[in-house]
């Protein structure tokens, strides 16, 4: 089971490094621009495929086993989504690049069969376990979410290359965008954390009803805010969407406080620990925004507000979270890998030893304090601060990843 | 070597498997429930600290490698359960020190 998930978070590291070299090369200049156009296509899609969606699939494949008790349907299945999925999703990045629409169609098509054999992969997987908890339906939610924006974007793609780019073009964006932030991101990173967080914190007898609060407010809001998108709702229905957003990570904070207050290692490492602080900030920044968006109905949607909502949400908490992650998912690999059979042999390394949690946790705050750079350079429209706290973000990303990936050579 | 001695030998030998992302020994953690031997036999019940925990194999392979690595013994029986429940409580002093909880 090794290779699948590296295969995932290996190719989702070298886009995590291709993002951030490119990034550099470009100065950040579209950093403060809008992000509608071919060169801002590529960089989400870097982004958001290349690296947070490559990490969590590989996660996934990892973490299944651990959640289900049992093993993935079928692994070639797994393979076949990897090179369905990496080639679609290279040529999709290379279409947005050249802007050849019979390349962005040809290829998130491609993309989008790999995410509906993954679908396939871990619906099966799902129901042959029939575990119905929190966790497993959150997953298996994320994963529907997936498909719909995979599906949502192909259409999209198909669309540019015929020239047929109906009045329905916006609304479909848009509900791309909520689907694949809100749903495959939102779902996935609250169910993982429902199985990873007591695991660290070592954490036994806490309640979890607040685990279906979340999930149900969570949905709730994923589709309402779709369908609001898809049938052209207005202002309130979709402060009254990000309203539920915000019950839901109410929800979901006190819970990761639940855990947290019945831990019994005192240190989960620092990586959880800042993984927590995140959604603390998102709970707080989305609350701040639904406030402010009711006095200023008109900022809700605009360019500016959208940006630095897109940069708290997939920057600051989603990319943010998996960065926290990686600190234990790549040791958990690579000791399994290497010194899962020496168990019980006197020498062998403990997990803690692969990597030094210190440097983990400098690594973590250094990214935090940058995004908080980023964050108030957006806010207050500063070119400069936006170089500085770029450049900064992607030098202090790409150490902190050479940092998790000197594990391999232990 | 008596039979109530060989059990307390068992005992020790376990201390040698740690939780590899706790850095605790089983019998510290109180994971080990129950230590039989009889006539060159083992029998080991222990439980993990939660269901589907990541490290199953890895640790019970581990009971397996020390045990028939250090005694001249070839059956060996791990037999992983979940009733009773593993509580903290179940912890050892050494272990709660370890770990910076009390």
């Amino acid at each position: 089971m090794f290779r699948l998930p590296f295969f995932f978070i290996i190719t989702g590291i070298i886009g995590f490094f291709l993002f951030h070299g490119v990034s550099i090369l470009t100065l950040f200049d579209w950093l403060q621009h809008d992000l509608r156009g071919p060169s801002g296509w590529f960089y989400t899609h870097l982004f958001v495929l290349g690296w947070a969606t490559m990490l969590a699939m590989g996660a996934v494949y990892q973490l299944i086993n651990v959640i289900l008790q049992s093993t993935i349907y079928s692994q070639r299945l797994g393979y076949a989504h990897y090179v369905f999925f990496t080639i679609g999703l290279s040529g999709l990045l290379y279409g947005f690049v050249s802007f050849k629409t019979i390349y962005i169609a040809g290829f998130a098509t491609l993309a989008f069969i790999g995410i509906f054999l993954f679908a396939i992969n871990i619906g099966v997987t799902l129901w042959r376990a029939r575990k119905w908890d929190a966790i497993t339906i959150s997953a298996a939610c994320a994963v529907l979410y997936l498909v719909l924006t995979g599906l949502i974007g192909m259409w999209m793609g198909v669309n540019f290359y015929t020239g047929n780019r109906t009045a329905l073009h916006e609304s479909l964006l848009k509900a791309h965008i909520w689907l694949g932030t809100l749903g495959w991101f939102g779902m996935l990173i609250t169910g993982f954390s429902y199985k990873m967080l007591p695991m660290f914190y070592l954490a036994h007898h806490y309640p979890t009803r607040l685990q279906w609060a979340t999930l149900i407010t969570w949905n709730t809001a994923i589709v309402f805010g779709a369908v609001s998108f898809l049938l052209g709702g207005g202002f309130w229905t979709t402060w009254f969407a990000l309203l539920f957003v915000t019950l839901a990570l109410v929800f979901y904070n006190i819970h990761l406080l639940q855990i947290k207050k019945h831990r019994v290692k005192p240190n989960p490492g620092h990586g959880i620990r800042w993984s927590v602080y995140a959604a603390q900030f998102l709970l707080l920044f989305i609350g701040a925004l639904l406030i402010y968006t009711v006095v200023f109905p008109n900022q809700l949607l605009h360019p500016k507000m959208v940006l630095l909502v897109g940069w708290v949400y997939l920057g600051g908490w989603v990319s943010f979270t998996i960065l926290c992650y990686v600190s234990k998912i790549i040791p958990f690999l690579w000791w399994t890998h290497k010194f899962g059979k020496l168990a019980g042999r006197p020498g062998t390394p403990l997990m803690a030893d692969l990597l030094d949690d210190k440097k983990v946790r400098m690594g973590v705050i250094t990214i935090a304090f940058c995004l908080f750079v980023l964050f108030a350079a957006i806010l207050i429209d500063s070119t400069t601060l936006t170089v500085v706290g770029g450049l900064a973000f992607s030098i202090s990303s790409v150490l902190y990843m050479i940092l998790i990936g000197r594990v391999f050579s232990r | 070597m008596s039979e109530m001695e060989m059990i307390e030998r068992i005992r020790e030998l376990l201390k040698l498997v740690y939780d590899p992302e706790l850095g605790i020994s089983i019998i510290d953690l109180g994971l080990v429930y129950d230590i039989q031997y009889e006539a060159n036999k083992v029998y080991v019940k222990m439980t993990l600290t939660t269901p589907g925990c990541p490290m199953h194999d890895m640790i019970t392979g581990g009971v397996d490698f020390i045990l028939k690595d250090r005694l001249d013994i070839s059956d060996v029986e791990v037999d992983v359960v979940w009733e009773p429940k593993w509580s903290p409580d179940m912890i050892s002093d050494e272990g709660k020190e370890t770990l910076n909880y009390f």
